[in-house]
């Protein structure tokens, strides 16, 4: 009869209680899980980071291109006093109580608020009683007499007033006018705002004292209180009054958490004002453009979202592969303990679980490490550095995620590897599994995405802002992905045929090619973790590199060169605006139509530049691609001889020949002598015309040609500015990139593609360990068959030279694949990637051939350095030692 | 037919220490061993392991340096320190074997011609031995996919290919069944007739009986005979 003996659980064995202890006797294979899971961690946590870094900056952009108070908190309220007849609305009259009010609702919420306040018009009289025919405005804000070049200044009380309102109106200081009634004595005399470049201070106030629009009626003249007293004074008898408080934020390092509170406090500070004032909710003026931006980052933010979460998808998958190949590694290192197991009959999950305790700790330590390195490198590398606190929350989450996720699949892997080990027969066929090629169902994939892709845009928007769509990332990936593992299947199956080629080479070659053949699948997967990154990061970097090249392109054309400024003023050019950038004057034209595309009459709208030949083409912005010849041969043809008597002019959009051109109403006998497909200055939907400025006959006012005198410039607008007055300009409007391109709108796109660029940096980083865990694993193997090669004959440079043919081959070839297929996906995409359709050109094609090159060199060098290491562990490697242990 | 092999004087140890440090502790594995093998002689080590067998081989072929005594080599190597010897000097089967895992068993075998460059010339010798250690059909397999045993025949096959001066050995028929073993120990006996010196560790009794000398080893000294 058997005895009944109790057998104790696996787990309350040594092989299992001592397991944490027992891994870290393996320190390549801790270091390897503890790297792999770093680098898992790394990718899944960077994606709600990666999200807030963007939309932290999609906020902070948009603000940058604003005035900096488009980002501040501003309560306030905006009081009409009087209706459009002159009589009392019956509204309170807002005073300094309500300023207090709005003071006091700030400091509730903790906030220190500065007055800004601004009266309605007001009929001034001079010292003599006489009416002013230019009504004006009292404006109050601290600090705003220190911000104004003055003509002259008294102390006291007072106002101050714009230099051509008072010179006009015989106004000096030291007298007492009054406005709305109220004598009011003048206590200084500045230069008008509107005939400089002010300082940043008066930005958002642009509108009280420039007529940009130059609208019939200019603005009222803006008068400067010099305290809120003098203010309250005379504003209670205009118009209107509006009271406002602002808090400064940063926007330059303000987080969308951070400005969501800040609109949060300034709706809480406004409904306490209001509750302690008598005046109505509907008086209530707070600021929106801070709730606006907000918005429009969360737009692009939820943009960015579809592309990017499936592209860290992708990255955290590769990266559990490295995870679970470290894994493998492990079953390796500890074989001889796992056979053991293996052999009195512990299963695959026993195996696992001992595997998951020998590595949870480095795991562990290993999603820290990428946890806290996908936080640096967002913060470093990303859009931003202003993360929000609950994307620092979610990427704790996932990279928890990623830790359990990781050490399962590396316990899976490394339990079915060791009893694998333990039970394969000698000389095995390889599985089937192995025999599938599943990379076509990725090629397959990337079919489909493209022929969707015919039916839909690539780049769509969503409330005016420019994302890409998920399709054209999933695309190329897909492709490139597919096409690298079959290329890398294909080539290594090719490579016993090359071992007889190599056994007629010399020994480093043969040695290196035996190599490569002997251990085909971890050639291909090193032919593709190198082919992989190289193919992505061109494609992304090639893409972003167009897209912003394009995106410059567009803004370029539309104004013309760098900037401009434009006025409506006549003067003549003089040699201060020749040294400043090039002078143009744009007319309404219009030219014969081709049939069918004209108006009633026959005729077709067309933009005509009257440029100067001689230095157009030193300022204006060109690209090779928008024409056949380059500018300056154009503006040659616009000083040649007249064709028949007509003026040769340059167009885009009108065909040679005559066409018939006038400009309003005036007919210009001119001859298109040259054509490009693009010109610059191109800023409406209808073909433009350069022709040369003094060969241009005098078009009348009457003519009704919407003349306007333009500086064009590469340099900043305040020489410019000045160059303008000084030439008698007066009211200039500024054409800035920032102000015509809504550079928010297209954030989308870049970071889609830099994103992308990132995974490939990321993938790249992943070759590299996966480079040094293939390395390991065949170290002991290669130090063993070294040792003895050297005892054979063979030399220590010899070895080196197999090392780097082995590595750099690998990593030569993985270049070129990786370059071919990139510029294949390249190809098929770009010249989809219209970031805006609406402005030419259409889509460029820039090639960042210095940073390809840099990366080209990185893989040489990380090949050439792992060959090194390689050389190195085996010169150490100490021959009775080696070639007694594996016995 | 034996074939002739590189001239050679033969080997000559006396007094020859190697200690280890294990811990605290200090182990002499060779505690003064004297001993001779001689051209054309096949000598066979026998001993317990642990005894200190491979690590007299390893110190033999210049893998270690004695801490005392004197190793000299005879003939043409007597001016050479064995670090610094070829294979065609000498060949040597270690305990692992050392066969280069990226390379077939037929390339192995030829490996020490191919880096001297004669691997042309040396192929049919190659094959040759291939066929009589059993190993023809498997010529073109690598290493994890051959047993033990034939790993270990292609090993003395490698050792044997350039026809050595001095053939040193580890164990080289552990793994053999009794016919593969003979066909090793033929092959090894021939190698003597030819003037190799021959030394193999082993335990094998019958090695002992085929080689021409035996030497016994225990606690790291060398004694002449068979141990009892």
């Amino acid at each position: 009869m058997r005895a009944l003996v109790s057998r104790p659980a696996l787990w309350r064995l040594a092989p299992w209680t001592r397991a944490p202890l027992l891994g870290l006797r393996q320190p390549a294979a801790v270091l390897a899980v503890l790297v792999t899971s770093a680098i898992l961690a790394c990718a899944v946590a960077s994606a709600p980071l990666f999200l807030s870094s963007a939309r932290s900056a999609a906020l902070q952009q948009q603000l940058a291109a604003e005035c900096a108070e488009a980002g501040w908190g501003h309560t306030g309220f905006g009081v009409p006093l009087l209706d459009q007849n002159g009589d009392p609305t019956g509204l309170p009259t807002p005073g300094p109580a309500d300023d207090a009010a709005l003071a006091d609702a700030w400091a509730q919420v903790g906030d220190r608020s500065s007055p800004v306040m601004l009266s309605g018009t007001a009929v001034v009289r001079d010292a003599g009683g006489v009416e002013l025919s230019l009504p004006a405005a009292v404006f109050y804000r601290p600090g705003a007499l220190e911000q104004v070049r003055w003509v002259d200044r008294a102390d006291g009380s007072g106002v101050a007033l714009p230099a051509s309102y008072a010179t006009s109106a015989g106004i000096d200081v030291g007298d007492t006018i009054t406005m709305a009634g109220r004598p009011v004595p003048v206590v200084g005399v500045y230069t008008d705002l509107f005939a400089y470049q002010p300082s940043a201070f008066w930005c958002d106030y642009r509108p009280l004292y420039a007529n940009d629009a130059s609208a019939n009626t200019p603005p009222p003249a803006l008068v400067l209180a010099t305290d809120e007293a003098v203010f309250f004074d005379v504003a209670a008898s205009t118009n209107a009054i509006v009271l406002r408080r602002e808090v400064p934020l940063r926007a330059a390092d303000t987080s969308v958490t951070e400005a969501t509170a800040m609109v949060d406090r300034q709706a809480q500070a406004q409904a306490a004002a209001t509750a302690a004032t008598d005046l109505p909710t509907a008086a209530e003026d707070p600021e929106t453009r801070l709730a606006d931006a907000i918005d429009r980052a969360e737009l692009v933010e939820s943009g960015l979202r579809g592309p990017v979460v499936p592209v860290a998808v992708a990255g955290a998958l590769l990266a559990l592969v490295l995870v679970a190949a470290a894994g493998s590694f492990w079953a390796d290192r500890r074989a001889t303990e796992v056979r053991l197991l293996a052999a009195r009959g512990v299963g695959p999950v026993p195996l696992a679980g001992k595997a998951a305790l020998e590595l949870g700790l480095p795991a562990l330590a290993g999603a820290a490490v990428g946890w806290a390195g996908a936080r640096l490198l967002t913060s470093g590398l990303g859009p931003a550095d202003d993360l929000d606190p609950a994307a620092t929350s979610a990427a704790v989450v996932a990279a928890v995620a990623a830790f359990v996720v990781g050490l399962g699949a590396a316990a899976a892997v490394a339990g079915l590897r060791a009893r694998g080990t333990a039970e394969r027969p000698l000389g095995a066929a390889p599985r089937w599994p192995s025999q599938v090629p599943w990379e076509l169902a990725l090629l397959l994939g990337a079919g489909w995405c493209w022929l969707l892709l015919q039916t839909r845009d690539a780049v769509v928007s969503t409330g005016g802002v420019a994302q890409v769509n998920g399709l054209l990332v999933a695309f190329p990936l897909l492709a490139i992905a597919g096409a690298a593992m079959l290329l890398g299947r294909l080539l290594t199956a090719l490579l016993p045929r090359l071992r007889r080629w190599a056994g007629r080479r010399p020994p480093a070659v043969f040695l290196a090619v035996n190599r490569l053949a002997a251990a085909r699948l971890a050639t291909a997967t090193l032919l593709v973790a190198v082919t992989l990154p190289v193919a992505v990061l061109s494609y992304t970097a090639t893409l972003t590199a167009s897209a912003e090249q394009t995106l410059d392109a567009k803004v370029g054309v539309q104004i013309g060169a760098t900037r401009a400024l434009q006025t409506l003023s006549r003067f003549t050019p003089t040699p201060g605006i020749d040294a400043v950038g090039t002078f143009v004057v744009r007319y309404d034209g219009s030219v014969a139509a081709r049939d069918g595309e004209g108006d009633s009459s026959g005729r077709r709208d067309v933009q005509v530049l009257a440029v100067d030949p001689a230095d157009f083409a030193g300022t204006a912005f060109w690209d090779d691609s928008f024409a056949d010849v380059p500018l300056p041969e154009l503006m040659a043809a616009l000083t040649g001889p007249t064709v028949d008597g007509r003026l040769p002019v340059v167009a885009a959009g009108v065909p040679a020949g005559n066409p018939d051109l006038r400009v309003g109403s005036t007919e210009v006998p001119a001859e298109v002598v040259a054509t490009a497909r693009v010109l610059p200055g191109r800023r409406v939907d209808a073909p433009l015309v350069l022709v040369a400025a003094d060969r241009l006959p005098e078009i009348e006012r009457t003519a009704g040609a919407a003349r306007a005198a333009e500086i064009w410039t590469d340099g900043p607008l305040g020489p410019a500015a000045e160059a303008l007055s000084a030439a008698g300009g007066v009211g200039f409007r500024a054409l800035e990139p920032a102000g015509v391109q809504q550079s928010a709108n297209f954030l989308g796109i870049t970071w889609t593609f830099g994103y992308l660029s990132a995974l490939a940096v990321f993938v790249g980083v992943i070759a590299v360990g996966g480079l040094l865990l293939y390395l390991e694993a065949r170290s002991r193997s290669r130090v063993s068959g070294y040792v003895m090669a050297r005892r054979l004959g063979l030399g220590r440079g010899a070895h080196l030279r197999s090392l780097l043919v082995e590595l750099g081959g690998v990593a030569v070839t993985g270049l070129l694949l990786g370059a071919v297929l990139a510029g294949g996906a390249v190809a098929l995409v770009y010249r989809r990637l219209d970031v805006d359709l609406i402005r030419p050109p259409t889509p460029l094609l820039d090639v960042p051939w210095t940073a390809l090159a840099v990366s080209a060199v990185v893989v040489v060098v990380v090949a050439g350095l792992a060959a090194l290491y390689a050389q190195r562990a085996a010169d150490r490697a100490d021959p009775a030692t080696v070639l007694r242990q594996d016995a | 037919m034996t074939e002739r092999v590189q001239p050679s004087g033969g080997l000559v140890g006396s007094g020859l220490v190697k200690r280890y440090s294990r811990g605290a502790e200090t182990v002499s594995a060779l505690a003064g061993v004297d001993l001779r093998v001689d051209a054309g002689e096949f000598v066979a080590l026998v001993g317990p392991s642990g005894s200190g067998k491979s690590t007299l081989l390893a110190l033999l072929c210049g893998w270690e340096t004695a801490d005392e005594g004197e190793l000299r080599y005879l003939g043409p190597l007597g001016d050479r320190r064995p670090d610094t010897f070829g294979w065609r000097d000498l060949a040597l089967v270690p305990q692992a074997l050392g066969l280069v895992t990226d390379l077939s068993l037929a390339d192995n075998v030829l490996l020490p011609a191919r880096l001297r460059g004669t691997a042309g010339s040396e192929e049919p010798r190659a094959r040759a031995l291939l066929a009589d250690f059993g190993l023809a059909h498997l010529a073109d397999r690598y290493p994890h996919q051959a047993s033990l045993g034939e790993q270990q025949r292609v090993a003395v096959a490698r050792a044997l290919l350039l026809r050595p001066a001095v053939l040193l050995a580890d164990e080289p028929t552990a793994h053999q069944d009794r016919g593969h073993a003979d066909g090793l120990l033929d092959a090894v006996v021939e190698a003597a007739r030819g003037g190799a010196a021959v030394l193999i560790a082993t335990h094998d009794e019958l090695a002992w009986a085929r080689a021409d000398r035996v030497l016994s080893m225990r606690d790291g000294v060398v004694t002449e005979g068979a141990p009892s």
